[in-house]
């Protein structure tokens, strides 16, 4: 049926939510008109009261000590280089998160986690771990959805997750003089259950295929067996970090099972688990204490460990404001020139 | 549908709804659609179009007098960007696909072997691409610059795998002549030799096998090769062409050691678009490669040869969140002599498979 529509002139009385365009070629945020209305200054207002209340926020991520000297209270954990050392061991890395948005679709966001060049060298026992890159790509959309070519067209169904993909290159785990193991690549479909936009919570799940190569050291290092697993097992991952980043949680666990070249089908589970939390800071770069624990049924290890992680260089957390705001003093005309 | 192209204005109902109006003054149709999403029972709900253009509100409409202009009012979907369309209540998704701009990673299985046990398979194989980007520069002299991160695959049973570091190439349109022949037999006249030349090369290659004489490492340090496009589409996204050139490698297996070499290689290859929408992707490639080896084992030859084609198609199935889900087709076959243990035939293998991809944004228009 067709609509009623307001005759010439009424339509302009009422504003709508959106706003003229005259090129249609441009983006769609090219041009917005606001008229001045008292409803539209009433709007300032609210996003004045809106951005105190932001500032009232920041203000809590930034500390000040009883002689007026500010610190930072919240941290950010997903950008920092880091120096740790523990009953393991020390080690560190880089990580990197950042999100990638879109001017004309601000529905979605594409959530990129990097870990690089990340390594653990065991004091005691002289144990190396190291991972040349890790990233995470989550693509959060305000609607999940499947589109399936049935018939003539395209249908759209709609999902409650997420999407995304974990891919790792280059992981090893090195016993000197024995044996290691290079996982050349991991990669994972990724459902993201949580559907944050932020990078604080994620309960992501998704078959994992992945290429291992174990090298034996006794003589001379040779390939000893190399192990696939084509989408055979199941990943499942879980962080949390509350909003200071003071505190976070990963649990990580792989089920399933891997081919060998010596021993076929062999079923495999490794999980692991962290949990940090930043005890102080030393000139504003925080040091938390940290536990960890690592269950593999390959070697049928299972290793605990607690230590200290320093953080050497953080992205500096926005809602932290160290520097007072500067006020503006009245100056005597002519002063300046003196 | 309402064109993506044309104006959209937006004018107000007697019930205070939103509607999104199209006029096209040739045709005398105007279309309309709700300015938001509706819902499962057909009615607004409260949620604004996605990736709607905003619209023009500063132009009167008055539809009675349109229609008594002449004009049709039909009911429509809301336009959506190039690339992207809209179900019944207005929802968006995305219907146009670059696999050439992409992350992606699948598995694969012979036919075969999923007909005897699946659970048991001996020739299921998983491939992968971190990085997978084109980048064009439209024009009368286009260019095309393709980058591979860490591509590759691995088999099993028997077990191999392929992985490259890095590779680049790159398709240049020349809009001049490389030779111009002029003929003065007869009647002078001209006659153009065009030759598109470019340039392949990859960096980091590695060849894993494992046979009934152990195991075998191929390294292939690094690779440049001349390219000869023999056909080349509008916006380079299809082609057909030779390539030559040298690589240097290094080879070690439980047989013969370690032997570096320099290899000749020489391939043809056919990679095209098939449809505008980029859900069909054929590619098809035939190579020859002669290695020299710096040294020789037992007195044998310096030389060994490689030959191998492989003919893939692969097609967009679903889409999981815009996202695409394909299904790939390969055929392949391989002969080489320089592996211990594999013999000196042609040996095939058929593959089936899906591949999952990240990003494959609409393709260029």
């Amino acid at each position: 049926m067709t609509p009623a529509f307001a005759r010439d002139g009424e339509a302009q009385q009422r504003p709508l939510p959106r706003v003229a365009d005259e090129h249609p070629t441009k983006p769609a945020h090219a041009r917005r008109r606001v008229s001045a209305t008292p409803r539209v200054i009433f709007g300032l207002a609210l996003i004045g009261v809106a951005l105190g209340a932001h500032v009232a926020r920041a203000d809590s991520c930034t500390g000040i000590s009883s002689e007026g000297g500010r610190f930072a209270a919240c941290f950010d954990p997903g950008n920092r280089l880091t120096l740790s050392v523990g009953t393991l061991g020390y080690g560190g890395g880089v990580s990197l998160r950042h999100t990638i948005d879109f001017e004309d679709e601000p529905d979605l966001v594409w959530k990129m986690d990097h870990a690089i060049v990340q390594f653990q060298h065991g004091l005691v026992d002289g144990e190396v771990d190291g991972l040349l890159y890790r990233g995470r790509f989550l693509r959060h959309s305000r609607d999940g959805h499947i589109v399936l070519p049935i018939g003539a067209n395209l249908r759209k169904v709609f999902l409650p997750f997420d999407i995304g993909a974990l891919v790792e290159v280059g992981r090893l785990h090195l016993v000197r003089d024995e044996r290691s193991e290079l996982s050349v690549v991991e990669t994972a479909l990724l459902v993201d259950l949580a559907r944050t936009r932020d990078f604080r919570t994620r309960v992501a799940l998704g078959p994992v295929a992945s290429w291992d190569v174990a090298f034996d050291h006794a003589a001379k290092v040779v390939v000893a067996d190399q192990r696939v697993a084509p989408f055979s097992a199941l990943l499942v991952e879980l962080h949390l970090e509350d909003r200071g980043g003071l505190t976070l949680l990963d649990v990580r666990g792989v089920a399933g099972t891997a081919w060998h070249t010596d021993g076929g089908w062999v079923p495999r589970v490794r999980a692991e688990a962290m949990l940090e939390r930043v005890v102080f800071a030393v000139n504003d770069r925080p040091v938390a204490l940290y536990g960890s624990a690592l269950y593999d049924s390959d070697s049928g290890e299972a290793v605990a460990g607690i230590g200290l992680r320093a953080v050497l260089v953080e992205h500096h957390d926005p809602r932290v404001s160290l520097h007072p705001p500067v006020v503006a003093s009245r100056v005597p005309a002519g002063a300046a020139r003196d | 549908m309402m064109s993506a192209d044309q104006p959209v204005i937006c004018a107000r109902d007697t019930q205070d709804h939103v509607w999104r109006l199209q006029c096209n003054e040739h045709t005398k149709k105007c279309l309309y659609a709700p300015n938001e999403e509706l819902d499962a029972e057909g009615k607004r709900s409260s949620k604004s179009l996605e990736q709607a253009r905003d619209c023009v509100t500063d132009q009167p409409f008055d539809s009675k007098k349109l229609e008594a202009a002449g004009y049709q009012m039909i009911q429509a979907r809301a336009d959506a960007p190039y690339g992207w369309t809209r179900d019944e209540r207005g929802r968006v998704f995305q219907t146009n696909f670059d696999l050439k701009r992409r992350v992606y990673f699948g598995a694969a299985y012979s036919p075969l072997k999923v007909l005897e046990d699946p659970l048991e398979s001996k020739r299921t194989s998983i491939d992968f691409g971190l990085l997978v980007l084109d980048i064009y520069h439209p024009g009368a002299e286009a260019t095309r610059h393709r980058i591979r991160l860490f591509e590759g695959g691995v088999h099993m049973q028997p077990f191999s795998s392929e992985i490259v570091v890095a590779h680049y190439d790159v398709s240049h349109h020349f809009l001049d002549p490389l030779l111009r022949i002029s003929t003065f037999i007869g009647e002078p006249a001209r006659h153009d030799l065009h030759l598109n030349l470019g340039l392949w090369s990859e960096v980091g290659g590695l060849e894993l096998h494992k046979t009934s004489m152990g195991n075998s490492q191929l390294w292939r340090h690094g690779t440049a090769e001349i390219t000869f496009d023999l056909w080349q589409s509008a916006k380079l996204d299809s082609y057909a062409r030779l390539r030559t050139g040298l690589g240097l490698e290094g080879q070690n297996d439980d047989v013969n050691g370690y032997r570096s070499a320099v290899t000749g290689a020489s391939a043809f290859e056919l990679d095209m678009v098939l449809d505008e929408s980029g859900f069909n992707n054929l590619r098809f490639e035939v190579s020859h490669e002669i290695p020299r080896y710096f040294t020789t084992v037992d007195g044998g030859s310096h030389w060994s040869q490689r030959l191998k084609a492989d003919l893939q198609l692969e097609s967009i199935i679903l889409a999981i969140n815009d996202q695409p889900v394909s299904l790939k087709l390969a055929v392949g076959g391989e002969k080489r002599d320089d592996l211990p243990g594999v013999p000196d035939q042609w040996a095939f293998v058929v593959d089936a498979g899906l591949r999952f991809s990240l990003w494959a944004p609409p393709r260029p228009r």
